[in-house]
């Protein structure tokens, strides 16, 4: 896969443009083919879909979350990619993140603490564990030169089991078993805790995440493209001895990378908690770690590459989950339609870069 | 005189090798097993070879010699049908032989040994011998007692049974050979073998070579390391920028006349700016005479990870305007000098000052900061990142300054590099082109003026300089490390380009085998007397001076 993702990360912009809206059109062609084959209206299924994806102000609103989570995992895939770092633990960072979310929030005195402290407080506790996470990955790395893609998706398994374990015992983070009913899942954040709505209207749960999340898109496009550091880490990237012997702090650099990574995953994490699901449960990070992944591959270090891409993504999700409680699409099917957009960009700039490299 | 006769320049060869000298008629008359015709091969816009005529005998051990990039291996890969040659013959025993693949080379009866083992690390060494050499069912026991057999004939000792991976270099080698072995070739080829291993490693190897060609076997084993020819070579042919460039019957005795025509370059190069003294040499260095030694190294040695003594107690003065040049032989201890001063290698014994400050233990940041510059020997790996462009590469050791609150200050920073493009004459289309994207000479004077604007600087390491760059860039970054040591730098340079070092430099230093050979000024240095060296040859009195305590 690293092939053409990698001929995918190099195209030159117009023509990667021109590629992705192709691809993604072609993707729902062939879904909709699907749909039919698979004996249901296409019209009902499209509306379904629309209906689930932007249909009511509520839907849109957690379309949008979905994509601020992705987004987030994306960024951080991004930054540490431009260290030539692959960060595929982003459902472990996650998985810490709202353990460590979680955990906060339910402490009493988090949640009695002033001026939005209350909420602020688990989340740069999920973006200090996040950070952790990916820092093992780093310092790994720097010293054993144990290959991060390794680390970093084992690393994942452990905390996608410590959340489920963590949940399973009354002296972690289960609520108490009132009845044999009781469902292994913490006990709901304190309202103090949630993230503040922006509308104040349940109806429309966007949160003060989104803004959160706006700036960081912004941080880290200028953080890569107009900063020291920014080049430094892509000198870090693209030739570490020259970079050493330029003066620049190479382990450091490496190591910061994949904590910041870790760290806008562990963000990720609260949000899903604090923004969304208020309750801790088995099966916490569902995939968005992975989507996230995807989604900062196809965005070729671009910030602007991973809004778009998890727009895309995030809606897909929705509109996807809809589909199958209303009209009876499976919800694999947006699996489908999203591998046959990745599958396509990749092939057609593996196609491009053939076609450019005849011409030449 | 006898050398004269023996060594030929390359453009007398092409009425063939038989015709021959003095030197042919004194060799036993066989008929050569494998006879190389004019073979020429490009690759790209490199002429890796280009007419280059061979014959090698059965039962004689043939040396190839040449400096990285002599085309060498590429002649290696020839023979063993890696390439195919553009143009030329090869006759193989008597028959017209075009091998179209190695293992089309395999079954005429050649093998060869590759600088890089080929070897499962997990699997035992009698798995590793059986492996692609039998089809169906492993006879182990069969296997076992070919090995043993290679035991008696050769005295290749292996233990069949050890895995690869528990195995030193050396003996990993000896299975790479054993290998080779087993399949009775008529000629094996060994690509720089003694590389890797240790002293007396490659003494056992040097003897295995011997007696596969005592065998009847033809051995082509490619070295630039003058003492393995003197052991085991019954002939020897010189390799240069793709050409023959010298060939010896007897090479033991014309040692020094192969160096010369290793190191040696076009005679018709050398560029007359470059011959042209330097206004300042004779005169005392600019400032004050209590002025610090711009560098002061004290017996620097350097130990590899195997043990082997790369550079062995190097003690070395650069005053403040002096140009002082390390010649030899590639491999002898030069990089692992400039590594060092670079910041890249800590010595494993001694210690070194740059202007009276110690710094044998400082990170390239610290150096940089104490006025080090370093023109680095590898210059893709270590002195700019080619993905980036030519601003970013100019400005690579100093972005900090281009910081302005918080923010990367781009205009600032193409400015500077454009000043510098135009001083140094980089000629790139702009400061935002790739730095891959500039031939090398034009990289080469960004890579100079970075280091040669590096703020206080007081200490130049420049290693091969011009290595790859055409006259006029030669010229160009001579002229620069020039200006840098009127202003009073101190300059130490390392090249294996003699006539360049001669002409540039204030004093030369031979280093071989990690060891200074031998010093003298340049202002008329004896070449012969630094060919003798660089070959391993002291002066007469310092070996009167070494014996009488």
């Amino acid at each position: 896969m690293s092939g053409p993702v990698l001929a995918w990360s190099r195209l030159r912009p117009t023509p990667a443009l021109q590629v992705s809206a192709a691809a993604v059109l072609l993707a729902f062609g062939v879904g909709a083919l699907l749909i039919a084959a698979l004996g249901v209206p296409v019209g009902d299924a499209v509306a379904a879909f629309a209906d689930g994806a932007w249909g009511s102000s509520y839907a849109l609103a957690a379309s949008i979350n979905r994509a601020l989570v992705l987004m987030l995992v994306g960024l951080g895939f991004i930054l540490a990619e431009r260290a030539n770092l692959t960060n595929v633990g982003g459902e472990g960072q996650i998985a810490v993140g709202g353990i460590t979310a979680t955990a906060l929030a339910l402490w009493p005195p988090v949640a009695q603490l002033p001026w939005g402290l209350a909420f602020i407080v688990p989340m740069l506790g999920a973006c200090a564990a996040g950070a952790l996470w990916g820092g093992i990955a780093g310092v790994l790395r720097v010293k054993m030169g144990t290959n991060e893609v390794i680390a970093t998706l084992l690393l994942s398994f452990i905390a996608i089991w410590m959340v489920y374990g963590s949940v399973q015992s009354e002296h972690l983070l289960r609520r108490p078993m009132t009845s044999s009913a009781t469902l292994p899942e913490s006990l709901e954040i304190p309202v103090a805790t949630q993230l503040p709505l922006l509308t104040g209207d349940a109806g429309t749960p966007l949160h003060i995440g989104l803004l959160i999340g706006v700036v960081l898109a912004v941080a880290v496009a200028l953080l890569l493209n107009r900063t020291v550091t920014g080049l430094q880490l892509r000198a870090t990237g693209l030739n570490p001895r020259a970079a050493r012997r330029a003066g620049m702090p190479i382990d450091r650099l490496a190591i910061g990378a994949l904590c910041a990574a870790g760290a806008f995953g562990g963000l990720a994490g609260a949000f899903m908690l604090q923004g969304e699901q208020y309750t801790l449960k088995a099966g916490f990070s569902s995939g968005y770690g992975f989507d996230g992944l995807v989604v900062g591959l196809l965005a070729r270090g671009s910030a602007t590459g991973v809004v778009a891409g998890s727009l895309l993504f995030g809606f897909l999700r929705s509109g996807g989950i809809n589909m199958e409680m209303v009209a009876q699409v499976p919800t694999a099917l947006v699996v489908v339609i999203q591998g046959l957009i990745i599958v396509t960009l990749a092939g057609a700039a593996i196609g491009i870069q053939r076609m450019e490299a005849r011409r030449k | 005189m006898r050398e004269r006769h023996a060594i030929g320049p390359g453009d007398g060869l092409h009425d063939g090798i038989s015709d021959g000298g003095p030197g042919l008629a004194a060799a036993p008359v066989a008929a050569p097993l494998l006879k190389l015709e004019g073979l020429s091969k490009r690759f790209g816009a490199l002429q890796a070879l280009q007419d280059v005529s061979l014959a090698l005998h059965p039962g004689e051990v043939h040396c190839l010699l040449g400096e990285n990039g002599a085309g060498k291996s590429t002649l290696c890969n020839l023979v063993f049908g890696v390439h195919a040659a553009d143009a030329g013959e090869m006759t193989l025993a008597g028959e017209a032989f075009r091998p179209r693949s190695p293992a089309d080379a395999l079954s005429h009866g050649i093998a060869m040994v590759h600088q890089h083992f080929s070897l499962v690390p997990d699997m035992t060494v009698l798995d590793n011998l059986l492996l692609g050499q039998v089809r169906g069912v492993l006879d182990r026991k069969a296997g076992a007692a070919r090995i043993a057999a290679m035991r008696e004939r050769y005295g290749l000792a292996l233990d069949p049974h050890a895995k690869v991976q528990d195995l030193s270099v050396g003996e990993r080698q000896r299975v790479e050979i054993v290998k080779c072995l087993v399949r009775e070739p008529r000629l094996l080829v060994l690509d720089e073998p003694t590389a890797v291993l240790l002293p007396q490693e490659i003494e056992a190897l040097l003897s295995v070579c011997t007696r596969v060609a005592q065998q009847g076997c033809g051995v082509v084993l490619v070295t630039h390391k003058l003492a393995e020819i003197q052991r085991v070579a019954r002939r020897a042919t010189v390799l240069r920028g793709g050409r023959v460039v010298a060939r010896s019957d007897a090479p033991a005795q014309d040692i020094d006349a192969l160096v010369r025509a290793m190191i040696q370059r076009d005679l018709q190069a050398p560029a007359a700016s470059v011959q042209a003294p330097r206004a300042s040499r004779m005169a005392p260095p600019p400032g004050s005479p209590t002025r610090e030694a711009a560098l002061l190294a004290d017996g620097l040695t350097v130990r590899d990870a195997d043990g082997v003594v790369r550079l062995d107690n190097f003690t070395l003065l650069v005053e403040p305007g002096e140009i002082v040049a390390i010649a030899g032989v590639e491999g002898n201890g030069q990089s692992e000098l400039g590594a060092v001063l670079s910041g890249m290698l800590r010595p494993t014994e001694g210690r070194y000052f740059v202007c009276g400050e110690e710094m044998t233990r400082a990170t390239p940041r610290q150096l940089s900061a104490a006025g080090c510059g370093v023109v680095p020997e590898d210059r893709h790996a270590l002195a700019c990142v080619t993905g980036m462009n030519v601003a970013e590469n100019i400005m690579l050791d100093r972005l900090d300054r281009f910081r302005r609150f918080g923010l990367l200050d781009r205009a600032a920073m193409r400015r500077e590099a454009l000043d510098l493009m135009q001083r140094y004459d980089v000629r790139a289309a702009s400061p935002d082109v790739l730095f891959g994207g500039l031939s090398g000479g034009n990289q080469q004077k960004a890579v100079l003026a970075r280091e040669l604007t590096l703020e206080g600087l007081r200490f130049l390491l420049a290693a091969q300089p011009t290595r790859g760059l055409d006259v006029g860039a030669v010229e160009a970054v001579y002229g620069h490390i020039r200006a840098a040591a009127d202003r009073g730098v101190g300059v130490l340079l390392i090249s294996s380009e003699l006539d360049e070092l001669l002409s540039v430099a204030d004093r030369v230093l031979v280093l071989y085998r990690g060891r200074v050979m031998g010093a003298c000024p340049t202002a008329g240095a004896d070449r012969a007397r630094i060919g003798a060296w660089m070959a391993g040859h002291r002066d007469k009195e310092d070996v009167a001076e070494e014996v009488a305590p």
